[in-house]
Formats: structure tokens, sequence, C-alpha cells
């Protein structure tokens, strides 16, 4: 048990006083992860359609830990994650149509579309900091945003079609891999949770790496970082293409289950429901905002049909920024710091709330 | 035997200049915030650099760090132009400074804070770098104890940051630069806000870091400024007013006019 603890961080205790997790959180993590791959079968059986469900949670679960990687924990703002996630989607979906549905291939390359693309974003964005750079990093996701949806490259390229324009590709295959037929959603999930687990675990051990800890003082004081003699801007650039990767592999997954590539993967809408998924989450915990993920996408799924999805995202964002400005990882890490303060703690949130409103 | 002096000779190093500005300008729009400043600093000594607010004290190590470039003039460190390189390959020449009002990771623990400082002078983006866990790399860590020791932080190396007192504070200002590994320390009013005993116990971890490493000062306080101080720098609205020993810069007329007040001292 301890090796399978150890997969997701080695520190058997914190030298430096900080630490991601506690062993309680790595058994936590393990137990989970258990958990959905037993009840995967279950649930299958039971309600096809929530499996399909549960791949999509997982899904933005990745794609809210690879953006929570320089949000949260590095103190990047970046409002453009979604290009990353399409450039990953689109490059999943041009090479299983155009090469080979080998997901050995195409899963690695949607990470690298994702790596070049955030490198591109970041080394133009990076010189900008705070909200300037989280809209510059807006403004370049539109553009490639506009860029899929104009299928600016089948006019440089002077090819017919290349990402389809406004509709998108469609009827993407789905991966070959040792004779698995990932069109069974049972299979997919394994693959998708599988691939959430080990992204979970590389992250983790790069926020603990010397490397993911100057990521961590960049957020906490740019300034000084810099003085005692770091390269600010390159680490920043280097943490942002890490991040895209993620983000490309949660896109590579997405494309095929889903069976289309379209502009609205790139859209800001994405960007925007993601830091909504970080906040609810808890961000900087990167556990926290795949909860947050996996939530947002079970409500909108549950609730778009009575009223506009919009207007339900604004108010949990809303709802969380005044009562539970930590997330749900800060709800959890109090409740399991002090069980009895819960109702408390809840209490004491709305009691600030309507002290600040009354001024 | 010969007395020839043709191989540089290291001890004549130790005399020798550290850093030099010549006619070292800098212009914030209309404010001339540096004016015209041209000073060596030795090496092994302590310099400190006084004057009223304002007076461009604080930019002057902005422009030695990096921070800002100069409008106009240069600054030599071991006889090497430094004007324009960026902030982090001037730290790593060993130019480091400490802030004046304490600037560092509140959120991370003490020892957190320094060890970030030693870790940078060996990391990079080698891939070790980016998969050994940072507590398993000791050496950085080893050395984040000892700079903590030296500014008698050890107790409370686990303690968040932001909860450490005021003087333990001004200590992990200095302790973080420390840790850097500077060959010239550049320290802005290391004892401002101090009680008399912190005061006094900072005065005497400057004077042994001075030791082994080149001390520049900002400093307010006239006694320490002239207890400690092998060279001191005036500076008035930008201009470089005066340099000289503690005892010229007491006897220089034009300073006590427009500064120490007229000769209250004696
Ligand atoms: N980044 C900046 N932009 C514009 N003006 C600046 C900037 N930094 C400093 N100044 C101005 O330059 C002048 C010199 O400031 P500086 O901070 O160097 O003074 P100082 O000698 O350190 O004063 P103090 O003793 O109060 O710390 C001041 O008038 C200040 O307002
Ligand atoms: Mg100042």
């Amino acid at each position: 048990m301890k090796a399978v603890t150890e997969f997701f961080d080695r520190s058997t205790h914190s030298r430096t006083g900080n630490q991601l997790l506690s062993s309680q959180g790595r058994f936590a993590l393990l137990v989970s992860i258990a958990v959905l791959a037993v009840a995967a079968p279950i649930v299958q059986m039971i309600h096809p359609f929530w499996l399909n469900l549960m791949v999509r949670m997982m899904i933005f679960a990745l794609l809210a830990l690879s953006l929570d990687f320089v949000f949260g924990y590095a103190g990047l703002l970046s409002f453009g994650h979604a290009a990353m996630f399409g450039a990953g989607g689109y490059a999943a979906a041009i090479v299983i149509t155009e090469v080979t549905p080998h997901a050995l291939v195409v899963l690695p390359i949607a990470v690298v579309a994702g790596v070049v693309i955030a490198a591109l974003i970041g080394w133009l964005s990076v010189r900008a900091r705070g909200i300037y750079f989280a809209m510059l990093t807006l403004a370049f996701a539109q553009m490639f945003y506009v860029v899929a949806f104009t299928d600016l490259p089948a006019t440089i390229l002077d090819r017919g079609s290349v990402t389809g324009g406004d509709n998108g590709l469609y009827g993407i295959g789905m991966y070959e891999l040792f004779g698995i037929d990932f069109t069974s959603t049972l299979m997919y999930f394994y693959l998708t949770l599988g691939l959430v687990a080990l992204s979970l675990a590389i992250i983790i051990r790069l926020a603990n790496s010397q490397f993911g800890r100057v990521l961590q003082g960049i957020r906490e004081n740019e300034e000084r970082i810099e003085f005692i003699g770091y390269d600010v801007q390159r680490y920043k650039v280097v943490g942002f293409a890490i991040s895209g990767g993620f983000a490309g592999l949660a896109g590579g997954l997405y494309v095929p289950f889903q069976s289309v590539a379209h502009p609205g993967l790139l859209h800001w809408m994405i960007s925007g429901e993601l830091i909504v998924m970080l906040l609810l989450g808890g961000m900087g915990t990167l556990w926290g905002p795949m909860l947050g993920a996996g939530l947002v996408v079970l409500l909108e799924e549950q609730l778009a049909g009575f009223a506009s999805w919009e207007i339900i995202l604004g108010g949990i964002f809303v709802g969380v920024v005044i009562f539970a400005p930590r997330g749900l990882a800060g709800i959890l890490i109090s409740l399991r710091n002090d069980p009895g303060s819960a109702v408390e703690n809840a209490k004491q949130a709305v009691r600030d709330y309507l002290e600040a409103v009354r001024g | 035997m010969t007395t020839t002096t043709t191989e540089p000779n290291p001890t004549e190093f130790e005399g020798g200049i550290v850093l030099e500005t010549n006619g070292l300008t800098k212009k914030f729009g209309a404010l001339t915030a540096v004016d015209d400043v041209s000073l060596e600093i030795e090496s092994g000594t302590i310099n400190s650099i006084i004057g009223p607010n304002g007076a461009g004290k604080t930019t002057l190590f902005n422009l030695f760090t990096g921070k800002h470039e100069p409008t106009s003039g240069s600054i030599k460190f071991r006889g090497v132009d430094i004007g324009g390189r960026k902030p982090h390959e001037i730290v790593a020449d060993g130019i480091v400074r400490s802030y004046q009002i304490t600037n560092f990771f509140s959120e991370l623990t003490t020892l957190e804070n320094v060890r970030l400082a030693t870790q940078a002078r060996q990391t990079g983006f080698r891939p070790t770098d980016f998969v050994r866990h940072h507590g398993s790399v000791q050496e950085p860590i080893d050395e984040a104890r000892r700079v903590l020791e030296r500014v008698h932080l050890g107790d409370v190396a686990q303690r968040r940051a932001a909860n450490l007192s005021y003087g333990q504070r001004r200590h992990l200002e200095i302790a973080i630069s420390l840790a850097a590994d500077p060959d010239l320390l550049l320290m802005d009013e290391p004892t401002a806000g101090m009680s008399p005993e912190e005061t006094r116990e900072t005065v005497e971890l400057i004077t042994e870091i001075a030791e082994d490493v080149t001390l520049v000062l900002i400093e307010h306080d006239m006694e320490i400024v002239m207890d400690i101080s092998d060279r001191i720098a005036v500076m008035n609205m930008g201009s470089l007013l005066a340099r000289g020993t503690p005892e010229e810069i007491q006897q220089d007329d034009r300073v006590q006019e427009a500064y120490l007040g007229g000769g209250d001292r004696d």
C-alpha cells in the first residue's frame, strides 16, 4: 500500500514545512480512485448514461487540474486555458482521421499540441503581470478560437478544410490500443481514469520539485523570487507550457469521446467555467479544483434544462466567493481539522456576509 | 626572490574596487531620482548611504540590482558593466539586496523562505530539478538551516513567516539575502523600526556579516552609521553631496547644513 501512496507523493514527512498532501490526503486520493474504478461497472449496469457523465467529469477534472497548476499554484492568472484544451482536441481529431487512431500516437500529439500553444501564449504574455497577463491570455485564446472558427489553416494551406470552420470536425473515430474496444464507455472510463490519476501524480510531483517550489514562490512574491536569483519569466513560460500539455491531454480525451471537435472547445466560456471550477474547488490545492470541475459538470447536466446555465454558473461563482472563499477543499480541510466546527463556521460565514452587506 | 606584481594577486583584489558607478542617473519622467552619481565601493568595507527621505537611496539600490535601468551613466561590478542586466543575472554575479519594507514569502515557513534562496544557486531546468522532491535535496536545506542559525531564527524554522515578530521578520529579511550568497550585500534600512535591543543585535549581526561580505547600508540612525562605517556617502535630492570617512563627513560643513542639522553632535 505504501508503494502505491508513494505513487502520488513521496514526501514521508514535511521537511520544509509546507506539504501539498498529508499522508491522509494521499490515502484519500487512492481510495477515491479505487471507488471510482469499482463503481464504474455498477453504474454501467444501473444507468449507462451516468457513466458517460462521469467520463466527462473526469476529463474536466484533468483540465481544471492543469489550470490550477499555473493559476492556483503558481499565481499565473490564465484566462485562456480553453486554447490548449481545443488545441489538444483538434490535434487528436485530425490525427485520428488522417493518420492513425493509435492512442499511444494520438495522445502524445495532443499533449504536444497543448505544450506548443501554451508555450506560445505564455511566451507572448509573461512580460505582463497580474490582470494584464490574464487579459493577454484571454485575447490570444480568442484568436485561436477565431482561427478555428474561420478555418484559417485551410486558407493558408490552400486545402478544403482543416478545422472544419464553425461546424467543426464530425465523426471522429475512437482510439485503438491493444485491441481494447474503447467504444465501450466502460473501457473509455478506465482509460480516462488511468490517465487522470497519472496526470495528478505527475503534477503533484512537479509541484513538490524544486522547480515547483519556485513557481509557488512566484505566486507568493514575484519580485522577491526574482531578486534572489530566479529567471521568473522563464519559469513562468515553462510552467505554463507544462500546464498546457495536460490541458491538451484533456482535449485529446474529450474529442474522440464526443466524436466531434468544434470551435466551442476554444471559446472563452470554457476558460470562464474553468475558473469557476477552481474557485468552487479551492484554488492551489490541485485536488480541490478537480472536485469543483466534477461538480460543475454534474450541475450543468442536471440544471441546464431549468434555467440559463450562465445564470446558474454566475450564482455558484457569487455564492462561493461570499460563503466559501477557500472552496470545497477549504471546507473539507476545516472539517478534517475540527469536525464539530462545521455548523459554527457556516453560521459565521453568513454573519460575516450580512455584516459586510450592512456596512 | 623577485617581487614581480605581474600576476593578479588575490589579496590585492581584496582591497580593490568591487562596484564603481560613473555619472549614474535615473529619471522618472520629470523627476531625477538619482543625479550624476559617481562612486566606488571598496572590497571588504562597510559603506553607508545617508540622506533625507526621497534622496534617491533606494533608487540607487534598484539600479545596482537591475530593477531599474540607468537613464545614463554606468555601473561596473568587478570591472564589468552590469547596467541593463537582468536582476537574476546580477544576483548570480554576486550582488544581493535586502528590503526596506519586509518583502518575503509570508505564507511559507521561515525555513522555506531561506531555502528558496539557497536553492537558487544550484537549481535550474535540469530533468532532476523537475522530478526530485525538494525535501530530498539535502544541501539547500542544510545551508538554509546554517543561515537561520546565524541570524538566530533556528528555533522558528518551521513557523509560518507571517507569524514572526517584527524583529524576527527583519532578521528573516536579512537571512534571505544572505542565503543568496552575496559578495556585495545592499541592505536597505536594516534597523528601521526596531527597539534599541533589537537594533543592537542587528548591528552585531551586520558587523559579523561584514567579515566576509562587502556591505552597503542605507541607514538613518547616525550613531550606527558613524560607528560601523568605513566610508559614508551623503545623498540629497538625487545627488551625491559628500563622500568620506565618518570623521570627514562629521566635519563637512555642507553635510552639517543639509542633513545633520548643524553640529548638534560632537
Ligand atoms: N518607480 C518610481 N517611479 C517614480 N518615482 C519614483 C520611483 N521610485 C522612486 N521614485 C521617486 O524617486 C525619489 C527617490 O526615492 P527613493 O525611494 O530612492 O528615496 P530614498 O532616499 O530611499 O527615501 P527614503 O529614505 O524615504 O526611503 C522619490 O521622490 C520617489 O518618489
Ligand atoms: Mg528608501
